[in-house]
């Protein structure tokens, strides 16, 4: 049996002093928190060590045998979730071992199972309470990280988007802190984006309550939350794998009258993420009642705004195209009279 | 003095034809640093006379031109460097001459452009910046830089083919630019080993959407009509001449070919000639060697069946157990082959050469070079960015200069000793 650095202790004996020290540092006494600083101290020393059996050290490789036993005993123990809650009481060198940790865990694998991803899917709560973290500043950036580490993974993608405690990203990415709400708004991305059949299934399985929420980003007061969310439903709606989100997206005369609106937002920036959605509308072969209505209403005023939109842009050859093949459209629509006269 | 006994005999050393020779009087004074304080080293001519430099700097816009990389039938790939970010790119030189002798030449150029102007993922090669020059008829393509083909480091190799745990990597990284690509409506129809590029840190970036197909965006399904890419790498659908087919499942096919290609040094279906090879890729009949373990055989099964709806599609193929599967690195793991006549392993920046010549290029050693010569090569830094390249850029006449030059340093060097 190997031993690591100045240790002697078995990956049992490890695990468990991990877990008694946490729980003297999570008790809660009638004063709040214990703050022990030498329990604290051998803590982060543990952690280090448990790293090293991990990762090995410069001069020696980490035992598989090692490496799984430690794995076993820290599912059986539940010790990961303890790790999670009791974050904030942990130094910040130890806060780094648990995210290096973790993240080895994360991806262990053995042929083609994935340990801690399958310990992970049967113990959720894990996932949970990596994303309460946001709502600890301490320590919220520390578990956005670790939440994206599990976003790589389909699964664990799968279990956070179709819980409950998705919707709240939607109060994340707007909260006062920034670095904290663009860190959220990246994990909100992740797991809109990299699964594509897995964000595909969920946003036609969920369109409607998605995007209500979604819409309150759109017209967010915030400056970078409007524009990163204008953004990234671009990114979402021209998506192959969205198709069928995109065609009802399209098909809905309300958001149509927002992406008009915001192409004429102050901000440039804004405009033109606007117009590569209203581009969707318009280029639509299949343009429902409604939204020819809205679109032959304001013809004139559509062709002559576009005819001046962002003329500063001369060596965007594709934007040129486009603006181009959108004024020609908008100038050829006709009346559901003249359709008519077509069909016959 | 001990050291007046030591200089002639590192000098007879010096005139052994064998350098290696000339260590050992160094070796015997690391061993007595003392006794000899100093000696006085003289080397071969060959050594120090002046080489002349061959390498002329070439700026197009703000890229300085370095080697070449390689060469296809459009024109050439060199490697360069941007001035102002210091950044090391590849650049791809068109010849509009050479283009119209291409079926579809320009137009794929073109679309080309088009497509990978909006394109931006990990696995799919970036295109910077391009400059034209409608005078000499060339257009630049600034692209990220590449270390090398996947065919090329295929072809290094004996049995022209990877370690499973090498293809398996590609694979994964292969199957990931896909999905982005689809994702953007794109079929790529040409994806094989030489379509591959490597970075620096074994990032696989898919290159070269010459003949891809965007599909309409509100297409309700991946239906396409033309093909262009190789024929080895051909479904059996276009091998069969069908007029419409599955566009995605075509890069299916191909990527299949080429892992099977990559994991056996083989090709699936063979033939004499085109006819012959679409005959036997129609019939859909081939085998796989059985070196292959079950897993990887049941992937390629999947991904190489004649009916396009039985092939697995990229989803299936990301979940599929072979490619889930954490391979370790074996030490039979192909490294990048080295590059250029000197073979260096490293495969070093070549633009180093040119930026000394931009730089410290001083006219006094060689008459062939004049002021104005110099003052002009320095003029793009202020050109602007639809820069009209003011050196002369043609090949012909350059090849001869270097050999001018070359016979030049000869005499100089017989001058010299």
């Amino acid at each position: 049996m190997p031993f690591f650095g100045s240790s002697k202790k078995s990956p049992q004996e490890l695990v468990k002093a991990i877990k008694d020290q946490l729980q003297v540092l999570g008790t809660k006494s009638a004063k709040g928190y214990q703050t022990d600083k030498k329990v604290s101290e051998d803590l982060t020393k543990n952690l280090q060590v448990m790293k090293t059996m991990l990762y090995g050290s410069a001069d020696s490789e980490p035992s598989t045998e090692v490496v799984a036993q430690l794995a076993q005993e820290v599912y059986n123990t539940g010790t990961l979730i303890l790790l999670i809650k009791h974050l904030i009481r942990i130094d910040f060198e130890g806060r780094k071992d648990i995210d290096r940790i973790f993240a080895n865990l994360l991806r262990r694998q053995i042929g083609t199972r994935m340990p801690t991803v399958e310990y992970l899917c049967t113990k959720q709560e894990v996932l949970f309470e990596l994303l309460n973290k946001y709502e600890e500043p301490e320590t919220a950036l520390l578990g956005g990280r670790m939440l994206r580490e599990c976003c790589r993974i389909e699964s664990l993608t799968k279990i956070l988007l179709y819980h409950e405690a998705f919707y709240k990203f939607f109060d994340y990415v707007e909260l006062s802190t920034f670095d904290i709400a663009s860190d959220a708004f990246s994990t909100f991305k992740e797991l809109l984006t990299r699964h594509k059949m897995v964000s595909a299934e969920f946003l036609e399985a969920n369109y409607d309550r998605f995007f209500v929420n979604y819409q309150k980003l759109l017209s967010s007061e915030n400056y970078v939350t409007r524009r990163q969310a204008l953004k990234l439903l671009g990114e979402l709606l021209l998506d192959r794998h969205n198709f069928t989100t995109m065609t009802r997206y399209i098909s809905s005369p309300d958001n149509l009258k927002l992406m008009m609106n915001m192409l004429r937002e102050k901000s440039r920036n804004i405009q033109f993420e606007a117009f590569h959605v209203f581009k969707v509308f318009v280029a639509n072969p299949n343009k429902p009642k409604p939204i020819l209505d809205i679109l032959l209403r304001n013809k004139d005023r559509l062709v002559e705004f576009l005819t001046k939109f962002h003329t500063e842009r001369s060596e965007d050859e594709q934007f040129i195209d486009e603006k181009t093949y959108l004024i020609k459209q908008i100038t050829e629509l006709s009346g559901p009279k003249d359709q008519m006269e077509v069909l016959k | 003095m001990a050291d007046g006994d030591m200089v002639p005999q590192a000098m007879t050393l010096v005139e052994d034809e064998y350098p290696h020779v000339r260590m050992d009087p160094f070796i015997s004074i690391m061993e007595d640093p003392d006794e000899v304080p100093f000696i006085i080293h003289r080397v071969d001519s060959n050594e120090i006379v002046y080489q002349p430099r061959r390498r002329k700097a070439k700026l197009i816009g703000k890229y300085l031109m370095g080697d070449m990389l390689g060469e296809g039938s459009y024109g050439k790939v060199k490697e360069c460097i941007d001035t102002e970010s210091l950044c090391r790119r590849a650049v791809k030189i068109l010849k509009r001459r050479k283009l119209r002798k291409i079926p579809n030449g320009e137009q794929n150029v073109q679309r080309e452009i088009q497509l990978l102007k909006r394109l931006q993922h990990r696995h799919v090669i970036r295109l910077l910046d391009v400059h034209v020059n409608d005078e000499k008829q060339k257009m630049y393509l600034i692209m990220e830089y590449c270390v090398c083909e996947l065919q090329e480091m295929l072809e290094s190799t004996k049995d022209k083919k990877f370690p499973i745990c090498q293809s398996h990597n590609y694979f994964g990284q292969l199957v990931e630019g896909l999905e982005y690509l689809h994702g953007q409506g794109i079929v790529h129809k040409d994806i094989k080993p030489s379509n591959l590029l490597l970075t620096t840190d074994e990032t696989l970036r898919i290159t070269d959407l010459g003949v891809a197909e965007k599909l309409d965006m509100f297409a309700e399904d991946d239906t396409c009509r033309t093909s262009q890419g190789s024929p080895a790498f051909q479904p059996p659908e276009i091998a069969n001449g069908l007029e419409t087919f599955v566009g995605f499942k075509v890069d299916v096919w191909a990527s299949g070919v080429t892992l099977y290609n990559m994991t056996t040094g083989l090709y699936p279906f063979e033939g004499d000639n085109i006819y012959r090879l679409f005959v036997n890729i129609g019939k859909g009949e081939y085998t796989i060697p059985d070196t292959l373990d079950s897993l990887l055989s049941n992937l390629l099964t999947g991904m190489l069946q004649t009916e396009p709806e039985k092939r697995l599609g990229i989803q299936q193929i990301k979940r599929h157990d072979w490619v889930i599967k954490k391979l370790s690195r074996t030490p039979d793991y192909v490294p990048f082959p080295p590059s250029g006549e000197e073979g260096d392993v490293y495969r070093s920046m070549s633009v180093v050469q040119y930026l000394e010549d931009l730089h410290s290029g001083s006219p006094s050693d060689d008459e062939e070079y004049d002021d104005s010569q110099i003052f002009s090569d320095n003029i793009p830094y202020s050109a602007n960015n639809n820069a009209q390249p003011v050196v002369k850029e043609n090949t012909i006449p350059e090849h001869k200069h270097k050999k001018k030059r070359a016979k030049s340093g000869l005499l100089a060097s017989c001058k010299q000793s």
